[in-house]
């Protein structure tokens, strides 16, 4: 199930893990062109196409060359290709139906193999790379050293050339002004705090992804682990301040938070901020059981369909057509 | 345009990223299968190839080093061509072990991996 579908409990939201690997004694993309970068696609293409696994048939291969731009962005906003891909040439991506997979090619990596299901599922997501890695690595030789491990573009992912991140949702420690204190005691432990749209502190949303920085001189085992460790400390807090904000701000709460949910069921033309920090109070409403939406798409989902491109679908749209049909796309859904 | 560019190189470089300097200046080779120099991922932060980490071997230690705080993978190992990795790993996890028995004085069992550890070696030999 695609990942803003599937959420639980509402502080973490999604699991993202990605593996990078590049082929032996093969220069990496950036030192490749057009025509190289296609001959090396092929062979990857056929690592998946020509398996004897059952992914050869859940997978759809998308040529981002043939893409316009609006449609790549709107792969990005989907969490399927990363913003490098956005740009530049000879990129493609394998997307499996349910899109809980994405296998990108020609990336700063030859291979960035991902994995994104919604809700908090490390380990079943490292699971599912770690099997397709295994399927992948059948046919091609991949660059790999007995001492660094699997060899990346960039030294910050070889070793494991594991990234895993979780996406949660922290209104509560937002709101109670501790979010600038947890971003700081997790850093200097070897995992970073991102906001999901835009740096630090002011994420919109209240959307952040918590991923390893590190990726050699550990197991993916103790990789994960480290991660679980920091991102249930985080829910614990978050758990907390949603308790102080219920227990003695009531009032001021469930007026901010009806507040955002009358401006989405009735405006009629909203930004993308504007509507990212509102369905934001809803989730939380809606978790905080202060709100009953009884809409077709959850706020998660109404975030990520009602991004600028995601939006456009490919038409182009002036940025207050864009504004008009966001908002009328919640009203209908929320 | 042009001398932005150079502008922000030599940007990078005076803040080096990687303190690699030191690093740069014994080794000046090109790489055999990318042809990429040190210099080259001094300024981008990043290598051509994989081979990069062998001819580049004592900058992209101390750059792993500084980055991760470790150079050494003991993650997984890709079972078609790590097969031999994978056995001389084993064999230094069954050393470990014979010296953690024989410390302990648990001799038999210090026997039976000291067995396991020849028929090992035998056969990495033959």
């Amino acid at each position: 199930m695609i990942w803003y579908n599937d959420l639980n409990d509402g502080i973490v939201i999604s699991t993202r893990v990605r593996l990078a690997r590049n082929l032996d004694k093969t220069p990496f993309p950036a030192a490749l062109n057009d025509s190289k970068k296609a001959e090396v696609t092929k062979k990857l293409n056929a690592s998946v196409f020509e398996s004897n696994s059952t992914l050869a048939k859940d997978f759809e291969s998308i040529n981002l060359d043939k893409l316009n731009r609006t449609e790549k962005i709107s792969l990005l906003e989907e969490h399927l290709i990363s913003p490098q891909m956005v740009d530049g040439s000879g990129h493609s991506v394998l997307v499996n139906k349910n899109k809980t997979m994405s296998i990108m090619f020609m990336e700063e990596d030859h291979i960035r193999l991902q994995v994104i299901m919604g809700g908090y599922c490390v380990d079943e997501a490292y699971d599912l790379a770690d099997k397709v890695d295994d399927v992948l690595e059948e046919s091609l030789t991949y660059a790999f050293d007995e001492r660094y491990g699997y060899l990346t573009a960039c030294p910050t992912n070889a070793g494991t050339g594991l990234r895993a991140s979780v996406m949660m949702h922290l209104p509560g420690l937002v709101m109670t002004g501790n979010i600038a204190r947890v971003l700081q005691s997790v850093s200097g432990v070897g995992i970073a705090v991102r906001g999901l749209y835009g740096e630090g502190t002011n994420a919109e949303g209240c959307l952040y992804q918590i991923s390893n920085q590190v990726t050699m001189g550990l197991t993916e085992k103790e990789i994960i682990d480290k991660l679980k460790a920091v991102v249930n400390k985080i829910a614990d807090m978050e758990k907390q301040a949603r308790d102080i904000l219920e227990k003695n701000h009531k009032p001021e709460l469930e007026d901010k938070l009806f507040r955002s949910y009358g401006v989405l069921k009735y405006a009629r033309s909203i930004s993308s901020a504007e509507a990212k920090t509102m369905l934001s109070d809803v989730m939380l409403g809606q978790n905080m059981g202060i709100i009953k939406c009884d809409g077709k798409l959850t706020p998660i989902e109404l975030m990520v369909k009602t991004a600028p491109s995601v939006i456009m679908a490919g038409k182009e749209l002036t940025p207050a057509e864009r504004d008009r049909q966001r908002a009328e796309l919640i009203r209908n859904n929320i | 345009m042009m001398d932005l560019f150079s502008e922000l190189f030599d940007m990078f470089d005076s803040m080096d990223m990687f303190n690699t300097q030191n690093n740069l200046r014994s080794d000046n080779n090109k790489c055999p299968v990318c042809g990429h120099t040190w210099g080259d991922f001094n300024r981008t932060g990043k290598f051509g190839c994989g081979e990069c980490y062998k001819t580049f071997a004592g900058g992209a230690e101390g750059v792993l080093r500084q980055v991760h705080s470790s150079s050494q993978h003991v993650g997984k190992i890709p079972s078609k061509s790590g097969a031999e990795i994978k056995a001389k790993r084993r064999l230094e996890e069954l050393k470990r072990e014979l010296k953690d028995a024989v410390n302990k004085e648990e001799y038999e069992k210090a026997a039976k991996l000291h067995a396991q550890i020849k028929s090992m070696e035998g056969g990495a030999s033959k």
